[in-house]
């Protein structure tokens, strides 16, 4: 398991008047080289979660295994190692970001986990390239930068740690849709080609139904659901509980899959997949279908 | 850091002190440092410190958040005590070193002095811990009213008030975030050595003043986007009703400042 939740909550500001439970009673695992989703609404504790993955957040109950590594309540260890292995990328970049160039802020943390400079800066220059922007951002200072560039560079700035698991609080807030969709692909070819860990969390869950390989809802600091997307489009009411939007293809899938008797089939999620799924059924004619009102809106 | 800082929190307990008008607790506020001011014996410091522990418990916030709204200060207060304790010359010599005498009279005076400081602050606490921001500063706006007629801009006063009182809870909490960024790329501020700490500190400096500034500019320009002036007339959100009870919440301040004002003169 490269994370382990068990039985973990946290309370900020906790033995104060000011204590305030965001966490209760998490128990969770991610297997290691998968790509995770986290779903919920906005106070579901979905940034409180992430950031226990490298310790930046310490659980008040229970504990927490990320790698080699346990987090215990008060557990007071050196953090160093933990946090070159896990990339975290926080929801707000602009609070991410605090030097005064680009390439500063690049090369922090490969400098604090003594990587030479000069491979820093090589380091800097690549993870620039890999989220679509050139070198010529590098003297540029961050706080110039538009929103979505700003996005990418605190994102670039994890890549040069080259982590292996890397955690992202709503990554594509703040994105235009082309960039999101490379985002996305980029993150997806990390994992699958480097073999590292990828969280995301999101509350646009359709975006991600692609890449996702298992989903964590949220709701109230409680995961109420953890599985695969097959499950997810099986149990679509863990959404509406969770107070999310169901996403129109999993609705379109579902009503499908009862009208069509696909219910036991991988869901098709994507308008393409399953006019081909639909297409197939017809030409094969192995169920016949019969129409009924209310998949009319089905296209 | 968060939970260190009190100042400016409004802390919610319902209690009656939470519901009197804000312009009766600015006055009174005004009032009690008159009396704080002209405190000094200790029949009168005791009085006063009495009377201050009576309206704490009155807001139902435990002591020890007063206390703690006192502590960032400790160490001003220790200087005034030790200033006051060597320079004043009175009474009986306590201590002799040398050329240097330590009087009695000092002692007094000195331990007056940092207990009135230590009282002002933590008393005036009740006005943060008791009031939201909003109130306090249309209170304040009422307060201040009076001064209009000789041809004060209060309106610009009280904006700046507000949007001070607003900003340094944005400020601790960018603060915050930023360290938490630089601890989640291997600059934990809490592992590195002191000298460390300190630049790391100080490196801090330019994104936060930064952000600061950016969030200002941000707020004005929604704030004239949505047709705000300053200065302008505009209706109040809450409109303050004056009651009784406020006008007896300033008469005990009244005569608070009476009974030290007699004691001291007469
Ligand atoms: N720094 C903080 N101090 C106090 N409470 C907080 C803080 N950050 C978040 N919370 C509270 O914790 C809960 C979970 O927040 P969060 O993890 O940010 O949710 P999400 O990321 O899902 O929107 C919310 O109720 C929020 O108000
Ligand atoms: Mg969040």
């Amino acid at each position: 398991m490269s994370v382990h939740f068990e039985q973990v909550s946290f309370a900020y500001d906790d033995r104060s008047l000011w204590r305030h439970g965001a966490l209760a009673d998490v128990s969770l695992s991610i297997t290691p080289g998968s790509f995770v989703g986290i779903a919920g609404i906005t106070g579901s504790g979905k940034s409180t979660l992430l950031q226990h993955l490298n310790g930046i957040l310490k659980p008040t109950a229970g504990r927490v295994k990320v790698l080699d590594f346990t987090i215990g309540a008060g557990d007071k260890g050196p953090l160093r190692e933990l946090r070159r292995r896990v990339g975290l990328v926080f929801q707000f970049p602009e609070q991410q970001l605090f030097e005064d160039t680009v390439e500063k802020d690049l090369c922090f943390g490969p400098l604090n986990f003594g990587v030479p400079l000069e491979e820093a800066k090589d380091r800097a220059s690549r993870a620039l390239e890999m989220l679509g922007l050139d070198d010529s951002f590098l003297p540029r200072n961050p706080f110039h930068l538009s929103g979505g560039q700003m996005r990418k560079v605190a994102i670039a700035s994890i890549l040069t740690m080259e982590p292996d698991i890397i955690a992202l609080d709503e990554p594509t807030a703040t994105l235009d849709p082309q960039s999101r969709a490379e985002l996305l692909q980029l993150l997806s070819r990390l994992q699958r080609e480097e073999g590292k860990t990828v969280i995301v969390v999101t509350h646009r869950i359709e975006e991600m139904l692609p890449y996702a390989e298992s989903w964590i809802v949220m709701k109230d600091g409680t995961p109420i659901f953890q599985g695969t997307p097959a499950e997810l489009v099986r149990e679509e009411r863990h959404l509406s509980e969770a107070g999310l939007a169901l996403p129109e293809c999993i609705r379109l899938w579902n009503q499908l899959a009862i009208k069509l008797g696909l219910e036991q089939e991988e869901p098709c999620l994507s308008a393409e997949a399953i006019a081909e799924r639909v297409a197939a059924l017809y030409e094969h004619e192995v169920h016949p279908p019969t129409w009924g009102g209310g998949a009319g809106d089905a296209g | 850091m968060r939970d260190k800082l009190l100042f400016g929190r409004c802390i919610d307990t319902g209690s009656p002190i939470h519901r009197l008008d804000p312009r009766a607790k600015i006055t009174g506020m005004i009032l009690y440092l008159i009396a704080i001011i002209a405190v000094g014996s200790w029949p009168m410091l005791l009085v006063t410190v009495v009377f201050s522990i009576v309206y704490m418990l009155a807001t139902r916030i435990p002591l020890k958040y007063f206390v703690k709204a006192a502590k960032p200060l400790w160490v001003l207060m220790v200087f005034i005590f030790v200033v006051q304790s060597l320079t004043v010359e009175s009474g009986e010599v306590v201590l002799q070193i040398g050329g240097w005498a330590l009087y009695a009279g000092g002692l007094k005076s000195g331990f007056i002095a940092a207990a009135r400081m230590a009282l002002l602050v933590s008393f005036t606490a009740i006005l943060t811990f008791t009031t939201t921001p909003g109130l306090l500063n249309q209170g304040l706006d009422g307060v201040l009213k009076p001064l209009q007629k000789i041809g004060i801009k209060t309106q610009r006063l009280t904006l700046m008030m507000s949007i001070a009182l607003r900003f340094i809870p944005t400020i601790l909490d960018e603060t915050h975030k930023i360290l938490k960024a630089q601890a989640a790329r291997g600059a934990d501020i809490k592992e590195l050595p002191w000298k460390e700490k300190g630049k790391l500190l100080l490196s801090l400096l330019v994104p936060v003043t930064v952000s600061a500034f950016r969030r200002a500019e941000e707020l004005v320009l929604s704030m004239e986007s949505r047709g705000y002036i300053v200065g302008a007339p505009r209706s109040e959100y809450h409109l303050l009703t004056w009651q009784t009870k406020d006008t007896w919440f300033v008469l005990s301040y009244v005569l608070l400042v009476a009974v030290v004002l007699t004691y001291r003169f007469i």
